[in-house]
Formats: C-alpha cells, structure tokens, sequence
C-alpha cells in the first residue's frame, strides 16, 4: 500500500521522503480545497526527487473547464504522472483521449460506496476508485472481498462533506452589507450550528464554491493494519492541520510505537468517522433528485 | 417532438392529479431503491395502477431508483427490475453504475440518470449515451448558457429541473446530513442540515449574528427560461416535489402547462400572469437559481422562509349530481357559508361561486367545513369535473 501526501510546498519534499512516503498529492489549477496551486508550475522540480506524482483535479467539470482539464492531462503525459485524482468522471473521458485513462483514481467522496463500483470501474480499466467517506469499515472490508481495480481511501485528516457552486461566505457579507477581505482559500472560518454548541465546522470558499469539514478529522490508526489489506493508495489529508501534526501523523502511521504519543498530543481533534457508524435510510423529505 | 413536462408524484392521487393537469409525465419513487421512499404510497399494485391509468391517456411514468447503493441495498434489486419492465414502466432514473447494468442486462427498460449525479458537461452526456442511458437529468447548477452548449454537443437527451426546492451543494456530493445527524442523505434520509441555522466564525471571533448565517436556497422558478429551454432543444422539464400536496401541483403543472402551450401556439401572455397562477399554491421564496450564472444573495434565504399563498386550498370535487346539482366535495381546509369558492379545473376553467349551504353526506346541514376529508355537498349549478380543486377567494 503506498502512501500519498499531498505536498504543501517544495521546502518539505525531503521531510516527507524522510517519513517514507510513497507518493506526492499535487494540487492543479482545478483542484477544489486546494493546499497550494503554485506547485504546479514547479513539476520539474517535484519530479526531479524520483517519487510517484498524483495530479489533483477535483472540481466538477463544467462545460467551460474542458479545454482546461485538456491542458492539465497534456502536462500529465509530459511528465508522466503516476496518477490523476479525478472528482468527476469526465475525467476519465477526456483522459482516454490522451491515453491516460489508466492513471484516473475516481474520487468523489460518495457514489464509490459497494463492491460493484469497483467492479465497474476495473471494467472501464481506470487506475481506481477512492472508497466513499461515508461508510463503515465492515462495507469497505466487503469491497476488498471481491477486489477489482485498485482501492484508495482519504484515512486521515479533516475530510468534507460538501461541496457548493455557491459562494456563500461572499455571499452572506453582502448580505450583511459588511465588507470582508480575504474570504477565498481563508481557512479559519468555522461554523457553529445553535443546537450543537460544541461543534466548529470548517468551512471553506474557494473558486469552484464553498465546502465544508467534518468538526473532527479522522484517524485510521487502530484500522490501518485491516485496510492495508486491501487498499493500494492511502491517503493522509492535511487541511486545516498544522504541518508538524501532518508530519507527526505521517509517521504514526509509519511507526506504529508513535500512535499513542501522537493521540495523546492530539486526541481531542480526532475520531473514527463513519467506520463503526451505521446511518440511517428513508427519512428525508423536501428536495428532488 | 414537443418538450416534455414531467412532474413529481408521492401517490397515486398526485399522480393523476399531475397529469389530469397537463403533465406528460410523472415520476415516482417505490418503497424500494428511492430517495423519496417516504413520500411514496407505491406498492408495486399502485405502480401498475398508475401505469394503466397513465397509458390510457397516452402519457408516461418513470419510477426512481436514485439510492447510492451500498452493498446491502442490492438486495431484490433484479426482482423489482423485471417487474417494472413487465409493467413497461417507461423508464427508470437512477444514478448508480450497478442499477444501469443490471437493467441493461436482463430488461428493457429505458434509462434516464438522475441529477443525484450531478452531470455537468456534455462530455459526460455522451459517455452514458453510449453506455446506453438515453435521458440525463443535469445537475441544477448549470446557466442557460451552459444548457445551451450541453444540448449543442449531446446525443443524450436532456432533462433540466424547471421549479421546486434546490439543493444547496451538487446532489449526491453532500453527506452533512450523514455525519450531523445519522441520516444518510443518499439513501433518502436526508435531514436538510443545510437548511439549518449557524454562526459562522473566523478563529475565534464571532462574525454573525444571532445563528444568522443562513446557507438555503430560494426554490427554483424557472417561468422566465421556458421559453428558451424548448427553444434549445431539451427534451424535459422537470418540476420536483414528490412531498407536496395536491394543489401544489396541480396549480404549478397547471401553470406550466399553459406557458408551454402558448409558446407553442405563439399565444405566451406576459410572464406575470403564469407567475401569478403559481403564487395560488403554497410556496416558498422563488428565484431563477443559476440559469443567469454564478448565484448572489437574491437565490439565498437569509431569515425568511416561506411566500403566503395567494389561494388557500379548501377541497376536492369527488363527484357532481347533475339533477340535485350538488357537488359532492372532499374538504382540506376549513370553510364557510357565504365564502366565495373558486372551482379550478383539470382543463383550466375557473368557476367562482358563494357557498349557500353546506351539507353533511348525510345532508345535515352544517354551519362550517371543519374537518379534513369529511365529505360535503354545497349546491352549484355548473357541471364539474372529478378531481377538480377547490380554493378560497376571500383568503386574507
């Protein structure tokens, strides 16, 4: 199982290789909650240190963004990515076109969520899903249980659980009639809904629209032994964590002595998500799908 | 070919209701494989009920199935295929991959994907075209002009969302309701987190007011573009709204379906006027969503929640005695003698008369309407058709 980092800056590339990571997560110009889209334009140099590349594109495609997303998939031919984490499956589309169809993870967050999306997806001959962040650990082991393509999950960090056209943070100061700079890629808003006073979820406006966070990020710790199992990508999300706290669990992972410092340093930022977590069905109303 | 207007059905009397009123289509979801299991009455003898009735005015049903499956939610799955396909449902809409290949596998059915995919460009279009989806449903973020140049490049035909509640992030992307509440909102449990109240902090400094920082969005009207849409070429417009009441729809299809017409018949009366028809029926807020672009504060609530109807609904015509000339009324809401009444029907006549007397069906006569589907007769001379709907004038 590899182990993929997205890379904030060109100054820790040894730092992480130090901490054995397998692989580099790089943001693209259309990449949604991005870390630093600069990184981009220094390809060469990323590339120059030898380790696995992903591109990040995972903003949904518009009609308007194709002849974007053509741009980035030339660049991946070019420098010959090892992968390209798509959030829509257009990519996969147009990235037949230049015969990369092999390197598309398909990302979504949900819809990857039983065995025979990975069945389907291994047909259409991507690299592989990403498993949906919402479902529990024993469904993620039925997934492995009839392997098909290769199985990615986001195992750590502050994940989303939204993603909006709108700009609502813009928005609601307009609303208010109050001028507010540096509200796009500011990542220290938070909301508090009334009823859960002790939950802060980060929210995030960016290009493509406005996310938001769970209020707790994620470890898969005591579940890593069981996912290696299956998975051929785990990824280590960092938004909103520090880089010491990213490094540190990078290493958690790597060391399995480092976990219990590691959560006792950091114990209340964290929980297991949905993997013991059943959700409910067939109790909505209102909109239309 | 004529575009379509499809409307939304949570029972078997929407249904009719829907296309008594001049919708060429329903949708409607089953017990089973449906976001909207909740809203549906359909068993599986409801469905072929429905069918029957649908195909004997030459009009059509489409069953949902738009659940993302997990791996326990196959379960049956083959079974209910078949048995839609030997209803000859006229299609499904679904949004997971393992619905499309079984349906391809051993039905017939046509299969249209639903928005719960939230299909974006016209790439994608094609792509399930060919892999033998002939409908998509877009996502509800995309402009006119996005629609436009979609419909341009897409062999597939296209279904766009026309009025009725929005989500507020791509559908089938947004698991808030998942995490907040347990509730998973792509099984059909979704609990709305969105349209909760928050404060919205930077750091630790409080930015809001008073849980103020609203993320709801305006319901979605589209009167204004429906002329353009049928002039692009899309196949179908969709109203949703599977939960709401009867005259709900009735009044939206109803207004549609004359929008639609006159601009056929080169007949469209000023927008104002089918506005208006819509704004009989309950509602929330309105706006044209992102059919002009990128949305502002005018697609958002912020502290206001619903639009009062201009028409309260006060009952069902059941039946008419054409030599008592009585109507026979199914009552929804409360009335009086003396009231004045206005009788909507399915081919949109209006009648306006006093209510005189109001009788039991035991003809005692009553000094008002006070209980929900208590069954009354009220005198009138004009002959009028089963399910049309009855409104109150005077409503303040």
């Amino acid at each position: 199982m590899r182990l993929v980092a997205r890379l904030k800056n060109l100054n820790e590339i040894e730092k992480l290789i130090n901490l054995r990571v397998d692989c580099f997560l790089v943001d693209t110009p259309l990449a949604v909650r991005a870390i630093n889209k600069d990184l981009f334009n220094h390809l060469d140099k990323i590339k120059s240190y030898g380790k696995d590349i992903y591109f990040l594109l995972n903003k949904m495609i518009h009609e308007d963004d194709i002849e974007a997303v053509k741009e980035i998939l030339k660049i991946a031919q070019e420098i010959g990515v090892t992968g390209i984490v798509a959030g829509d499956i257009t990519l996969m589309v147009l990235a037949d076109e230049f015969g990369l169809k092999n390197k598309v993870i398909y990302q979504p967050g949900t819809m990857n969520t039983s065995s025979f999306d990975n069945e389907y997806f291994f047909l259409k001959q991507i690299k592989g899903i990403t498993i949906s962040k919402e479902i529990t650990l024993e469904e993620i082991q039925k997934i492995f249980e009839i392997k098909k393509t290769e199985l990615s999950l986001i195992g750590h960090g502050y994940l989303d659980m939204f993603y909006s056209k709108r700009k609502l943070i813009s928005n609601y100061f307009i609303y208010k009639n109050t001028s507010k700079n540096n509200i796009i890629g500011n990542d220290r808003f938070r909301l508090k809904e009334e009823m859960r006073p002790d939950s802060f979820y980060p929210i995030l406006e960016d290009e493509a629209g406005t996310h938001i966070f769970r209020d707790k990020a994620l470890n898969s710790f005591d579940e890593f032994l069981e996912l290696k199992k299956g998975l051929d990508d785990f990824f280590v999300e960092r938004i909103f964590i520090s880089d010491e706290e990213y490094y540190d669990s990078i290493a958690a992972y790597q060391d399995r002595d480092l976990v219990e410092g590691f959560l006792r340093k950091y114990h209340d930022n964290y929980n297991k998500g949905f993997y013991y977590q059943y959700t409910e069905k067939l109790k909505g109303d209102l909109n239309e799908n | 070919m004529k575009t379509e207007l499809l409307a939304p059905a949570g029972n078997l009397e929407k249904a009719k209701i829907a296309l008594l009123y001049g919708a060429d289509a329903v949708y409607i979801g089953g017990k089973q494989f449906s976001l909207r299991a909740r809203a549906s009455n359909f068993d599986l003898d409801t469905i072929e009920e429905l069918i029957n009735f649908a195909h004997g005015i030459n009009k059509k049903v489409y069953v949902t199935m738009n659940i993302v499956f997990h791996d326990d939610d196959v379960f049956g799955l083959d079974e209910y295929l078949r048995f839609l396909d030997k209803l000859k449902v006229d299609a499904i809409i679904c949004s997971s991959m393992v619905v499309v290949e079984r349906a391809k596998a051993i039905t017939d059915l046509e299969i249209h994907l639903s928005t719960q995919f939230s299909l974006t460009n016209s790439v994608l279009a094609n792509y399930f075209y060919d892999e033998g989806i002939k409908r998509v449903v877009l996502a509800r973020e995309l402009s006119l002009e996005e629609i436009k140049e979609v419909q341009k490049q897409s062999k597939a035909d296209l279904e766009v969302f026309i009025h009725g509640g929005m989500c507020v992030s791509y559908s089938g992307r947004c698991t808030l309701s998942n995490y907040t509440s347990l509730r998973d909102a792509n099984r059909g449990g979704c609990a709305h987190t969105c349209r909760w109240l928050y404060d919205l902090y930077e750091g630790d400094e409080l930015l809001s007011d008073n849980h103020d920082f609203q993320m709801s969005s305006k319901d979605l009207d589209a009167t204004e573009f429906i002329k353009d849409l049928v002039e692009t070429g899309v196949s179908s417009l969709k109203i949703e709204g599977r939960m709401k009441s009867i005259h709900y729809i009735a009044t939206v299809v109803s207004a549609y379906r004359m929008l639609i017409d006159d601009y056929y018949h080169g007949s469209m009366r000023d927008l104002s006027f089918y506005q208006n028809e819509i704004k009989k029926a309950e509602n929330r807020q309105t706006s044209h969503g992102f059919f002009k672009g990128d949305t502002t504060i005018n697609e958002q609530l912020y502290n206001q929640r619903s639009e009062i109807p201009t028409k309260e609904f006060v009952g069902m015509v059941l039946d008419y005695d054409k030599i008592k000339k009585k109507v026979l009324i199914e009552q929804r809401n409360y009335f009086i003698p003396g009231d004045v009444l206005e009788i909507f029907t399915p081919d949109k006549t209006t009648i306006q008369f006093k209510v005189d007397k109001i009788l039991s069906e035991e003809l005692i006569e009553l000094d008002a309407a006070r209980h929900p589907l208590e069954k009354l007769l009220v005198s009138l001379n004009i002959e009028v058709p089963k399910f049309s709907l009855i409104r109150k004038v005077n409503y303040e």
